[in-house]
């Protein structure tokens, strides 16, 4: 900058000049110095005053050179304070450069901004997916609740998505709408919604605000100086009102809204009066030079949900928790189910004779059972089937073998020795006890065995009921109606008596010795009687000799001693005789009972 | 998008907001409902082929020496007086109107709607009454009943906002 004095120069001379032309010699110097003096008595102060703020200015020295030393050091001071005035004046100049540049060169900026756009682009759509993922978990959590099924009615009755119905009641607060308007008209100059918000009328909105506080304002005047009516609620709406000297910011806020939130719709409010200064000045009804302000309203809309961190994480686990403790429950009670069904149909048949459960798996698809089965055991699959098992689901794989299980035997036995029916067979042991009835020859051929079923060492007939051949059967009964007479109080016998006595002796030994290869002998009972003449001791004497004289008779025709007994019924006992004439003859005699009984031997040995 | 703000000032029962329902709704009541405060609507028309948003502020109407507020008229761009074609003393309200709407938004459009103007029978305002005026203001004949002059009152004033050539000042 030029020095004041120097400056002065031109005038003084432009003076000299004039005065020069005035006058000459001395004169003229006489006339410069009161000239001099004149002009200082004049214009001095402010000479003065000029040359002082000269040299103001001269110190703080802003030179184009100084000011580029300087100004990158301001700006860090200032940017440094926090104050975001520099940046909001700035940022038009620095926007318009960019788009400048960007027009000029988008390949340059897109190569710069390279780096930072794809991480951006992955924490734009990470935040997203967050949101998502909070959105259902939040759903989800709710699911299980009575909560959540009061949430789940209201959405159905309002048809508002269950998942939106869970938000609006999690979320701590939201903007939905944000209205910058003209203070003065009340005419709405930008206006941001929620998208997924119903649209609302925003010039209606403004007017009826603006004029809402317009008449707050007139009904409250000492109010109205400290910012009159700053807040409202409709219903779970809340209306914040920052005004500004231009224009008002109205948010539209779902639940209570934070105390930054209203600081920040302060501080957009000043940005706005700061970027939109002239156009808020000269505003006269176009609302277009304000379509900028949308990016700052839009900063504005929010959801912020509840992030209390035990409603996250009961909202987060315990349905899943409860959900996974419910499936393993079932999943255990199925398989506790299928294991006890499974443990029952291999119990039964390891209880089963002749069937020996080697190997059983089970599995969630097939299962396997493998073993060794006796050909006379029940099939396997008939008993499942029985039980109720799904067959068709088992892979069965069964060995023959010979079982010793004592049924399995017995019937094996019963096969083998062709049992009548009427045969009762059972294991003591390793002997095979036969009981109930059975033709002789059966009996017989039972004895000539000598190859035993398996799990049998000896048969045991001796309790069987040997049914009597016809032979033995006819020939008992001809003895049984045989009378060894006697003459009038004689117990001698006669010789046709002996004759009696001795065919009947030869038959009792021929059919006693097919008895006893069965295990059996024949017992004779005598039954001796006397007819009703005389006394009683006499005829009961007479009887009983009568009887022993015919046992003596057959003990020496060879039947043993001990297979005849004799009993003396006197003539108490008479039989009965339809022919009254033979009745004492019938009764003066012995008579026989033929039995047959078991003979000690009665086992078959192996 | 250009928007204007729109007041509309008379006396009580002068036929202010039929005048704004049958400019905005295209209907019309006999029956009578006293605006409480300020009702706002809007209406878009088109001025020489641009849309032009009005905002209708319709204000209660003054109501013995109930005043209407001069914070509701604050910012307005135009101004629609309304007088009753059958009651005088709604006409002779309007210098007053006008010095309120001057003080509070200072010189803007302005069109008086002498309304009811089917009731030609029961006229009390005369040609020589709306002469005295005509210099000052456009007064235009309407009739929120019949229709009568209602679309042109606000086209006039719409047309004068924007400042058209010829338009009602």
């Amino acid at each position: 900058m030029d020095d004041p004095a120097s400056r002065d120069t031109p005038d003084d001379s432009r003076g000299n000049a004039a005065g020069g032309t005035d006058s000459g010699g001395n004169a003229t110097g006489g006339t410069d110095a009161e000239l001099s003096h004149l002009r200082e008595i004049l214009v001095g102060p402010e000479r003065k005053e000029l040359a002082h703020l000269q040299s103001r200015v001269d110190r703080l020295g802003f030179t184009p050179e100084r000011l580029a030393d300087e100004l990158p050091a301001a700006i860090f001071r200032r940017t440094d304070r926090g104050d975001r005035q520099l940046a909001i004046a700035l940022a038009p100049s620095v926007e318009q450069a960019l788009g400048e540049s960007v027009r000029r060169h988008p390949r340059m900026i897109a190569t710069a901004i390279f780096p930072v756009l794809g991480p951006a682009i992955r924490k734009a759509i990470a935040q997203a997916l967050s949101g998502l993922v909070a959105s259902v978990n939040a759903g989800i959590g709710q699911t299980f609740s009575w909560r959540g099924l009061k949430w789940r009615l209201e959405a159905w009755r309002t048809g508002v998505p269950f998942a939106q119905v869970v938000i609006s009641h999690s979320m701590l607060y939201r903007v939905e709408q944000v209205l910058l308007i003209h203070a003065e008209s009340g005419l709405l100059l930008a206006h941001v919604s929620s998208p997924d918000l119903v649209a609302t009328d925003g010039d209606l909105i403004s007017g009826m605000m603006t004029a809402i506080r317009d008449f707050v304002g007139d009904s409250f005047a000492a109010e109205r100086e400290v910012g009159g009516l700053t807040s409202f609620k409709v219903g779970e709406l809340e209306v914040h009102v920052e005004p500004g000297p231009q224009a008002i910011l109205a948010a539209v806020v779902r639940g209570p809204a934070p105390q930054p939130l209203l600081e920040r719709l302060r501080e957009t409010i000043e940005s706005i009066h700061l970027r939109f200064a002239g156009a808020l000045v000269a505003f006269h009804g176009d609302t277009a030079p304000f379509e900028p302000s949308k990016d700052l309203l839009d900063d504005l809309l929010e959801t912020v949900l509840q992030n209390d961190p035990r409603i996250i994480k009961r909202i987060t686990w315990w349905p899943w928790v409860l959900a996974f403790v419910l499936l393993m429950a079932l999943l255990a009670f199925v398989q506790w189910r299928r294991g006890n069904a499974w443990e029952r149909v291999v119990t039964r048949l390891e209880a089963e004779p002749g069937i020996v459960v080697v190997k059983a798996d089970q599995g969630w698809r097939r299962s396997r059972l493998s073993g060794m089965r006796d050909p006379l055991a029940a099939r396997p699959a008939a008993m499942l089937a029985a039980l109720g098992t799904d067959t068709t689901r088992i892979d069965g794989q069964w060995q023959p073998y010979v079982s010793l299980d004592s049924s399995v035997v017995i019937e094996r036995a019963r096969r083998q020795l062709r049992a009548p029916a009427t045969v009762t067979l059972a294991l003591r042991g390793d002997t095979l006890q036969a009981g109930g009835s059975a033709p002789m020859a059966w009996v017989v051929d039972v004895g000539d065995l000598r190859m035993f079923p398996p799990g049998v060492s000896h048969i045991a007939v001796n309790e069987v009921e040997t049914q009597l051949p016809e032979r033995v059967s006819a020939g008992i009964a001809i003895i049984e109606q045989r009378r060894v007479l006697f003459a009038i109080a004689s117990s001698r016998l006669s010789p046709l008596a002996q004759v009696t006595i001795d065919s009947t002796a030869s038959e009792l030994l021929a059919m006693d010795s097919s008895l006893r290869v069965v295990g059996r002998h024949l017992e004779l009972e005598l039954a001796g009687r006397a007819d009703a003449t005389g006394l009683d001791s006499t005829n009961q004497s007479l009887s009983a000799d009568r009887a022993e004289n015919v046992r003596r008779a057959l003990i020496r025709s060879g039947v043993s001693e001990t297979a005849v007994s004799t009993r003396a019924f006197g003539s108490g006992v008479p039989l009965a005789v339809a022919d009254t004439t033979a009745r004492a003859r019938v009764n003066r005699s012995v008579s026989f009972v033929v039995r047959v009984a078991r003979s000690e031997r009665s086992t078959i040995p192996r | 998008m250009n928007q204007k703000k729109v007041c509309m000032i008379g006396v009580y029962g002068t036929g202010k907001t039929s005048l704004v329902q049958q400019y905005v709704h295209s209907k019309f009541s006999e029956k009578y409902h006293s605006t409480v405060g300020v009702k706002i609507d809007r209406k878009v028309v088109e001025v020489i082929g641009e849309n032009l948003t009005l905002v209708l502020w319709d204000i209660a109407g003054k109501e013995g020496d109930e005043e209407v507020p001069a914070s509701y008229v604050r910012g307005a761009h135009g101004v629609i007086f309304v007088a009753d074609f059958t009651r005088r003393e709604t006409w002779d309200e309007l210098p007053a109107f006008d010095e309120l709407v001057q003080g509070a938004a200072g010189v803007v459009p302005t069109v008086v709607a002498l309304n009811k103007a089917d009731l030609t029978a029961q006229r009390v305002i005369a040609p020589e009454d709306e002469q005295k005026f005509a210099s000052k203001w456009d007064i235009i004949h309407t009739s929120a009943k019949t229709g009568q002059g209602v679309e042109d009152i606000f086209q006039r004033l719409a047309r004068a906002m924007v400042k058209v050539p010829g338009a009602a000042s």
